[in-house]
């Protein structure tokens, strides 16, 4: 009998196998370890992602949720309350808004990257994603220096799940709880003395004459600080992976690194770190000859999606000219990704550098240690080598 | 399913059956229609789903919201009194033959 438990290390290392069945045999399926329903074809997870008034993300849009968090940040209100909270960060992320990072963004690559240089074997999570992301979103949240290993440990820890309870273990939530501390600090401090930056604009924002919530500046300032750590980093070694195991890309990629966007949508397809989300639904709905209840939560299984073969032809091949539009990697519509444009040059602009000093590797590890998440994955380590 | 013409910049149409609930734009994004790049995934962020609604319909498409007509504000080919965000246009039976057309440039 067939079941799929998104908190299985199984799912972990590789969920692939269980998407493909999942989209053959059971496109409407009730995982009794998740208490969720489960949607993985790529035309369902887009009507669901149109339908934010039937799939709400009010109740929460982590698959494990953490608590106290639901309906104050971004990703967990609907519209309208949504819109007008993003309507007062986006300005921030947007893509003409960012051209000043760009170089930035670079000489953090570059710095990040030189000390590669004399080294065989290195693990590319700890020696150059974690260090890049965090330059580049203190960079982008205008976040004080000082605590940025510790920002990383906490960001990376909060979006784990603990695979034999499957729920949130102590461990997680005290890493969420100090992320609190950590932006609460953060807030009071750009109250007391206001930057041109996104975080002072956002703690002493009004929506319709209206301070913000206490609770929606405290746990959207944490949201996209854990986003935007934990997103970022995994991403960077999802694709750097998928540059260590396809060796013809990465060669045409080091020649014409002018090719790194198309790699980075490609990869955004293939295996994005973003795997499943959830949502909740407001009413009944009827799909595939089942009938899911309103109350019921709903994983929107985007990693499947983006292997679905009614919409992407063969598409277990890693594909750097494939040119997959309409990929769920950022997921879509209303709560499609905030950071989409950072997260885009960020990868480009990282790859660029970390080629120039390390443009020929393979992965040392056959077996990976796999994040234990029910929502991202990404490994923990990635040794690479020279060749 | 209703039907959608998209005209893309070099004036090659396109007809697309586009699911009740699906927005303009990504079934344009499914379908690699050419003339968009849908940037922020269909969020209202980016302006880089332009088009201009041509025809008739373009009467029976609702009104824009204030934060499209804000993001309107932001798109690079010349905003004309037809133009829309193609995220912000929700598929009705009701569009039936809708036909928009991309402008030369989004970004």
């Amino acid at each position: 009998m067939f079941s799929f438990d998104p908190y299985s290390p199984a799912v972990d290392a590789d969920p692939f196998p269980f998407y493909k069945a999942l989209r053959d045999e059971h496109p409407c399926f009730w995982s009794k370890e998740a208490n969720m329903w489960v949607l993985s074809r790529y035309a369902d997870l887009v009507t669901a992602l149109n339908d934010w008034q039937t799939f709400s993300s009010a109740k929460g849009n982590l698959m494990t949720e953490l608590p106290n968090r639901a309906g104050a940040t971004l990703g967990t209100t609907d519209p309208p309350r949504h819109d007008r909270l993003r309507g007062l960060i986006q300005h921030a992320f947007m893509k003409r808004n960012l051209e000043s990072l760009a170089e930035p963004v670079r000489a953090a690559a570059a710095e990040v990257a030189a000390p590669l240089a004399g080294e065989k074997q290195f693990d590319f999570i700890e020696d150059f994603s974690a260090k890049f992301t965090v330059k580049v979103l203190f960079a982008v949240l205008g976040l004080p220096l000082g605590d940025e290993a510790q920002v990383r440990e906490k960001a990376v820890m909060m979006v784990q799940s603990d695979p034999r309870t499957r729920a949130k273990g102590p461990e997680h939530i005290a890493a969420y709880n100090w992320m609190q501390e950590y932006a609460a600090g953060v807030i009071a401090e750009r109250r007391r003395n206001p930057q041109n930056d996104l975080i002072s604009h956002f703690s002493m924002a009004e929506i319709d004459g209206d301070r913000l919530d206490e609770r929606e500046v405290l746990l959207t300032t944490t949201t996209l600080i854990m986003a935007g750590v934990e997103s970022l980093g995994g991403f960077l070694g999802m694709f750097a992976l998928n540059m260590a195991d396809h060796a013809d890309a990465r060669r045409q990629i080091v020649a014409n690194p002018a090719l790194l966007p198309d790699a980075v949508e490609e990869s955004l397809r293939f295996n994005t770190s973003a795997q499943r989300f959830r949502r909740c639904l407001t009413r009944d709905h009827a799909l595939h000859g089942q009938t899911m209840k309103q109350g019921d939560f709903v994983c929107l299984a985007y990693g499947s999606g983006n292997r679905d073969e009614r919409q992407f032809p063969d598409p277990d091949r890693y594909d750097i000219a494939r040119k997959p539009k309409g990929h769920l990697g950022f997921g879509g519509s209303v709560h499609a990704c905030l950071g989409t444009a950072i997260a885009r040059m960020s990868v480009k602009v990282a790859f660029e550098e970390f080629h120039k000093v390390v443009p020929d590797y393979r992965r040392v590890q056959e077996q990976l240690p796999w994040m234990p998440s029910s929502t991202f994955r990404s490994p923990l380590r990635l040794e690479l080598a020279r060749v | 399913m209703p039907k959608v013409t998209y005209i893309e910049p070099g004036g090659d149409e396109v007809q697309i059956d586009v699911p009740v609930g699906w927005s303009v734009m990504q079934a344009a994004m499914s379908n690699g229609v050419e003339g968009i790049e849908a940037e922020c995934g269909g969020s209202c962020a980016c302006a880089t789903c332009h088009c201009y609604v041509e025809g008739e319909l373009a009467a029976a498409v609702p009104a824009a919201a204030e934060g499209e007509l804000a993001m309107l504000g932001n798109v690079v080919s010349e905003r004309k009194s037809n133009s829309r965000l193609s995220c912000q246009i929700k598929m009705t039976p009701e569009l039936e033959g809708l036909v928009v057309r991309f402008p030369d440039a989004q970004s």
